[in-house]
């Protein structure tokens, strides 16, 4: 009990960092239409409230959080990454979030110390 | 008096710092090696391409893995993330940023934009040292 406990404290939790990004976009863009002039603020804002409270969660990791927004015009966007890490204990996840103008596409990848 | 301290633990050691210099300058050195060698290798695959819906799923793939590549080769003592996003030019606002919660002092990024006629790429890495 007291080892699934601590496996737990120490784990990168995928729905609970998916719950974190996608309030923190919420709140920061909303349902705000695109404006050329507020999106430097937006991005800042998304990526550094994302990592506040990533690491208030406490947990043994390093992070690295990484947020596209995109005008909705009709243009393709592909993103990708590849990582060379320790398989076992890092992670990363992807949050796609949307309203009326824009996209905004948020990866965090979480680093075990 | 037994107590006094020979003071060699607290004088400056300009040979420990001449190798942290040197370090720092090998890690310049490696960014921009690595800064030349991703540029070159989104040139040769879609160099003289235009957006192709099909095919850049392809593409993205191909740059990431062959940056990665790239990267291990160098034989150093780090984790690698590397991002890559296309995207086709359209008069569409982008935006990318990103916020790194790591050791300053070890860790480190650099980014590369790149266009030509019909896409802008945008690659990130990402350089977390290796703690054991």
């Amino acid at each position: 009990m007291d080892e699934f406990q601590l496996s737990e404290e120490t784990a990168f939790v995928v729905d609970d960092i998916t719950t974190i990004i996608k309030d923190t976009v919420q709140t920061t863009i909303g349902s705000s239409a695109y404006q050329q002039n507020r999106i430097n603020q937006w991005t800042s804002s998304v990526v550094e409230t994302s990592l506040n409270q990533l690491s208030k969660l406490g947990k043994p990791f390093k992070y690295i959080v990484t947020c596209i927004i995109l005008q909705k015009n009709g243009a393709g966007l592909h993103t990708a990454s590849s990582c060379f890490w320790d398989n076992t204990m890092d992670r990363s996840c992807t949050v796609r979030w949307e309203n009326k103008t824009t996209y905004c596409i948020v990866c965090v990848f979480g680093l075990a110390v | 008096m037994e107590e006094y301290n020979s003071g060699e633990e607290v004088s400056f050691n300009a040979d420990e710092a001449s190798v942290s210099v040197k370090e720092m300058l090998d890690c310049v050195v490696f960014l921009a090696d690595w800064l030349v060698s991703v540029s070159q290798c989104i040139e040769g695959i879609i160099g003289g391409l235009d957006y192709n819906q099909n095919k850049v799923n392809q593409w993205t793939a191909s740059i990431v893995e062959h940056s990665l590549t790239q990267l291990v080769k160098q034989g150093r003592p780090f984790k690698f993330i590397v991002n890559c996003a296309i995207m086709q030019k359209s008069g569409a606002g982008l935006h990318t940023a990103n916020s790194c919660y790591w050791d300053t002092a070890t860790d480190g990024s650099c980014t590369v934009r790149w266009e030509n006629r019909t896409m802008y790429c945008v690659v990130s890495v990402f350089a977390v040292a290796l703690t054991c």
